[in-house]
């Protein structure tokens, strides 16, 4: 909300407070000031002159010599570069002596050897508005030599952040009377709000309440003869000030109250009425056309104001176009009301319609001010519109209690605060100064009368953060007390996530993160998911296209990412994010799940003068990432069904446990992406890396014997997964046997040298023991029957 | 015999100066010193020597075969001496090493994080984890956030079809954590994911993240508040740094402060920065999970509780100097890469 320093001042001095102390102020009681505007400039050396004689400078082609009255009764030459003014025009001039915005002073001196005794001015350069584009020409009627800071008061617009809670500084008066409570300034000649002069009558006839939860209490006033028009100058400033647009002085007026008294008020043509108004929720389909000019098809959540036959106004929202003053309205209605603020705040966001009414009573207005508001308007309305307003103010319902008594209480309020040596009298000090009325008081206890104004004062504690907020964070000690806290499973995997972290990066990935939420096209990337659409959960309100469901899987954010770097040139891809996928299950619920996910294409090393052209990345190189990572045990691979997206599809598993998904991008999807080098991709449930870590790693003899390898090489169909031999060995219950490595895999497509249908494999097998050096009997022995039993488990031929 | 031995020397060690492999000194050693070498044939003419020459030609002989053999080995030497030199020959130690697999990088926003985790644990808060799908409820009625407010507009917040909602703060572990726990006091951080329906744009995103905290005892103040804060901060940024708490407001604390930093840009005057969000946790929170509970525990009447909330995202950029948020989820790697 802006807020214009001028305006406050007229409810308290605040001069000899610089901006910045004024800005402190407001910040420590809680108003954020988000911009501070500080326009025209208070100086007795800028005045408005008249422009007598331009001439050509006679040394510069874009500068004119001008003789200007400044009032002073002999011509002051200004050098002067603007191209924008007449001879005869009147201009604000910047005598020598006058400082500008910016710290800028205006000296005599000499402009290409001219002299030049002052400067004319733009109103950007009187700090009033952006226009640079030439000289700011002045009402020709005004008198030369006019100080031109009487012509345009300087002031201080503060852009503020008033907290919702805080509904009451929604205004000068508002702000003021907080301003006064924190500086102890005493407010000026502010009328009480609650108090009119105008007797109120029963409005029995001609003002109806149908909904009084809604609407409790409605006013309402005719003036009669009045003349709309544009307002006067002041009213006009003061309405600019804090971004206003002037429209004609009755709409002005109640404009200017609404920023004034923090009520919104609203005047209808009274000619345009159809009989008595009456307060009512719409009909469902109700069709309302509103200042703004657009039709609204209403509800009937909707509360209106209608005439006897149409809605004339959205209730606390906005008037209708039919029944706002205009140029020929003679007769209003001047309306003053409270509406209840949910019922404002749900027309408003069921509308997407809001107004700087609606933003007060959406956040609760004073009801006890209703009055005084319309008494203020009327005031001003005959003043400046003429006319003769009634004798009484008719009003139906009654307003509303919003506020009662609430209990202080001393042992809460040190609890919480923990400031020793904040004594009770300062608390109840504070309280008092904020217009609280202390009602009772006991050793431990008090009771407070509650300001009709302040509705979020409401408990105890909402008292003691009011002393909280007053006497500052400063006051308060600052303790550390140490706490021990036992750290449990989200604990452990942070570390454990922490330790993955650091391994990927020595392998050189680089860890990225992308968005949770992802497209519907992007569903089809998702790894580890044979049906992603099924299990997706869909956002209700997407913003985008873009993001309209939480992804099944981190992969798809992976490949826009590899897309983006092979866009700005980068073919070498290592990347890895940690985080949650969701995944709807068939009973309705959700399960979010943690993954590390996995991409490499590309060469595997950065160029160097050592290997200008590294190799690219092969699957088995990312294989030889998952296998490092730290919790893992022993992996197997099961293939599942390809698909658009993913050759190469397969589980990653530990026995029946699926740990995760490994597969190759398929060419057709890479090329969508520009890939030149095939992109591989994986991922792994982090509870599967975690089960493989629990507890410390436990120490075993160094062996005390040499050990022994025997190698054997093997004939084996093309398409028999390596993976059965490895598992054959691996399930022996040979107990020399202590390890195998495969360490040659050969197969001859042309089938020269090798059948094409099959491959060669070879094995180093191990053996050692405990307790002995090995006979090399014993170890024949023992890799007979080994391979023996191999042939039988496993389509291969041994090779001799 | 004895001017033969005399000319072999003399030949052996000619021949010897113009050998520069170690092949041909091969040949060399088998050439005089093996066994069918020309010295090995000479010394066979040792029984023909009369007894009274015998010793002076023995010498003579050991004399030449230790010349030879002294001037192999010193040639030996010296050609592998020579070797030895060559070996680092041609080697220009300026070159740049060898990559290996590239240096990876750890994203920034994790480092911050990771700094924040640390600071915290020190302090002895322990993580808290909660479901990023939420409930009304945790999201919003449990954290004393009216029904008509607001933050629970579909212009603002993500919801499912099923009415559920994607949290829109991890304030919502605050609650899962006091649902949950079986004693006092309550010390955690939970760092997280949460949502909220904004336009993607240099300083927004729909998905960002979040660190939270909440300590709940018999009497926690705002000076535990402070002191925390105070203290969590100067290790972020630096001992020297100045931290101010201004009142501010929410559903869910109260008292509640913003947090500012007063912070140092390059070549201007140092500004207040926005935080974290903090305050004394709300009675009426306390009051909802105990309705949840059943129990006691969190007694509005005899627990109180601080909690406060900062957004990662911002501290990175902050800290890392980092101009468009967007830097952080596009994952370029020439962005990547300046965090390795």
């Amino acid at each position: 909300m802006k807020v214009s320093l001028s305006w406050l001042s007229t409810h308290l001095d605040l001069s000899g407070r610089s901006t910045a102390q004024l800005s402190d102020l407001l910040t420590f009681a809680g108003i954020e000031v988000e911009g501070i505007d500080e326009k025209g400039v208070d100086s007795n050396k800028i005045v408005v002159g008249q422009i007598l004689e331009s001439v050509q400078h006679p040394n510069a082609d874009r500068l004119s010599v001008c003789q200007v009255d400044d009032g002073s009764g002999s011509p002051r030459q200004i050098v002067c570069g603007a191209k924008n003014y007449k001879v005869g025009d009147k201009v604000p001039v910047a005598l020598p002596g006058a400082i500008l915005p910016g710290n800028f002073e205006i000296k005599e001196g000499q402009l290409r050897k001219v002299a030049s005794n002052g400067m004319m001015c733009s109103g950007k350069e009187l700090g009033l508005g952006d226009d640079h584009s030439g000289l700011m020409i002045l009402d020709p009627e005004l008198p030369v030599g006019k100080l031109f800071k009487d012509l345009i008061q300087p002031d201080v617009i503060f852009d503020l952040e008033i907290t919702p809670n805080r509904s009451d500084l929604l205004s000068h008066v508002g702000l003021a009377r907080e301003l006064a409570a924190l500086t102890g300034l005493p407010l000026k000649g502010l009328r009480d709000h609650t108090k009119t002069t105008t007797p109120a009558q029963p409005g029995t006839s001609n003002l109806k309440l149908e909904a009084p939860e809604a609407c409790p209490y409605y006013t309402a006033r005719i003036i009669k003869g009045i003349k709309v028009g544009p307002s006067p100058d002041w009213l006009r400033q003061r309405l600019e000030s804090v971004g206003l647009r002037p429209i004609n002085n009755v709409v002005d007026i109640t404009n200017y109250v609404m920023f004034e008294m923090g009520q919104p008020l609203h005047a209808f043509d009274a000619a345009k009425l159809n009989g008595g108004i009456v307060v009512r929720h719409a009909s469902a389909g109700e069709k309302f056309r509103a200042l703004d000019g657009n039709e609204y098809t209403l509800a009937e959540s909707d509360l209106v104001i209608a005439d006897q036959s149409r809605p004339v106004a959205i209730a606390g929202v906005m008037g209708g176009e039919e029944s706002g003053v205009s140029d020929t309205t003679t007769e209003i209605l001047l309306e003053s009301a409270y509406f209840a603020p949910s019922v404002v705040r749900r027309t408003g966001r069921r509308l997407g319609l809001h107004s700087d009414s609606s933003y007060r009573f959406e956040r609760g207005a004073d009801p006890m001010q209703v009055q005084g508001a319309s008494e203020l308007a009327a005031k001003l309305i005959l003043t400046i519109a003429g006319g003769t307003a009634s004798d009484t103010l008719q009003f139906a319902g009654a307003p509303p209690q919003l506020v009662s008594e609430v209990a202080l209480e001393e042992a809460r309020m040190h609890r919480l605060l923990g400031i020793p040596d904040l004594k009770i009298d300062e608390a109840h000090g504070i309280l008092e100064k904020l217009g609280l009325e202390k009602r009772s008081a006991s050793t431990d206890k008090s009771t407070w009368g509650i300001p009709s104004y302040r509705i979020d004062l409401q408990r105890s504690v909402d008292l003691v953060e009011e002393v909280a907020r007053v006497v500052g964070l400063e006051r308060v000690p600052s303790r550390n007390v140490a706490v021990m806290g036992t750290g449990d499973a989200a604990d452990r995997s942070y570390d454990q996530a922490m330790q993955i972290r650091h391994a990927l990066v020595n392998r050189g990935l680089n860890e990225a993160q992308t968005l949770r939420l992802i497209s519907t096209a992007q569903l089809t990337d998702s790894l580890g998911t044979l049906t992603p659409t099924n299990v997706a959960v869909p956002v209700k309100n997407p913003l985008s296209e873009d993001h309209t469901h939480l992804r099944t899987s981190i992969t798809p954010g992976l490949l826009a990412t590899a897309a983006l770097n092979i866009r700005q040139g980068n073919s070498r891809l290592r990347f890895f994010e940690m985080g949650r996928v969701f995944l709807q299950l068939p009973n309705g619920t959700s399960r979010e799940e943690e993954r590390l996910a996995l991409l490499v294409s590309g060469p595997i090393a950065p160029m160097g003068w050592t290997d200008a052209d590294p190799r690219a990345a092969d699957v088995f190189d990312l294989r030889g990432i998952i296998e490092s990572l730290p919790g893992l045990g022993g992996i197997e691979i099961k293939r599942i069904a390809d698909n658009d997206t993913f050759l190469l599809n397969s589980e990653i598993r530990n026995g029946n446990r699926v740990l995760g998904w490994i597969a190759q991008i398929h060419p057709a999807r890479a090329r969508q992406l520009d890939a030149r080098h095939p992109i591989y991709v994986a991922e792994l449930l982090l509870s599967a890396l975690r089960q493989g870590s629990a507890g410390h790693a436990k120490f075993e003899d160094l062996p005390k014997f040499p050990s022994i390898t025997r190698d054997v090489a093997m004939e084996a169909p093309a398409d028999l997964p390596a993976q059965k031999v490895a598992a054959y060995f691996s399930g022996l219950k040979e107990p020399l046997l202590i390890s195998t490595q495969v360490f040659d895999v050969f197969a001859d497509a042309t089938g020269t040298r090798l059948p094409a249908d099959r491959k060669s494999l070879a094995y180093s097998l191990t053996y050692r023991s405990a307790e002995r050096t090995l006979e090399t009997a014993e170890i024949d022995q023992a890799h007979a029957r080994i391979l023996a039993g191999l042939e039988k488990a496993v389509p291969v031929t041994i090779r001799k | 015999m004895l001017t033969e031995l005399s000319e072999l020397k003399t030949e052996a060690l000619t021949a010897l100066d113009s050998l520069t492999d170690e092949t041909s000194l091969e040949n060399f050693r088998v050439a005089y010193l093996g066994k069918k070498g020309k010295l090995t044939a000479i010394s066979a003419g040792m029984r023909d020597v009369s007894p009274d020459l015998k010793k002076e030609v023995g010498a003579k002989l050991n004399e030449v075969r230790e010349a030879i053999t002294s001037g192999l080995a010193t040639r030996q030497e010296a050609l592998q001496s020579a070797k030895d030199a060559s070996a680092v020959q041609g080697i220009d130690i300026t070159l740049p090493g060898r990559p290996g697999l590239g240096v990876g990088s750890i994203h920034p926003l994790t480092t911050i994080r990771d700094l924040a985790i640390r600071t915290l644990r020190r302090m002895g808060f322990v993580l808290a984890d909660g479901p990023e799908i939420e409930t009304e409820w945790h999201c919003f009625d449990a954290l004393n956030t009216p029904t008509d407010h607001p933050a629970r507009n579909e212009r603002d917040t993500f919801y499912l079809n099923d009415g559920r909602l994607l949290r829109t703060h991890t304030s919502t572990v605050q609650i899962r954590t006091m649902e949950t726990v079986k004693d006092l006091p309550v010390r955690i951080i939970a760092p997280g994911a949460a949502y909220r329906r904004d336009e993607i744009d240099a300083t927004h995103l729909s998905v960002f993240n979040q660190l939270e905290g909440l300590y709940v005892a018999q009497d926690v103040s705002l000076a535990d508040l402070k002191g925390t804060l105070e203290f969590f901060f100067r290790e972020i940024f630096g001992p020297q740094t100045v931290v101010r708490f201004r009142p501010h407001f929410f559903p869910f604390t109260e008292p509640s402060f913003e947090i500012d930093v007063k912070l140092e840009a390059k070549g201007k005057e140092a500004r207040w920065i926005e935080i974290a969000g903090c305050g004394m946790v709300d009675p009426a929170v306390f009051a909802a999970v105990s309705k949840t509970r059943g129990d006691n525990l969190f007694d509005p009447e005899n627990v109180t509780g601080f909690a406060f909330g900062l957004g990662l995202d911002r501290l990175a950029m902050i800290l890392h100097g980092i101009t468009d948020i967007r830097h952080l989820i596009e994952n370029d790697t020439r962005f990547l890469t300046q965090f390795s």
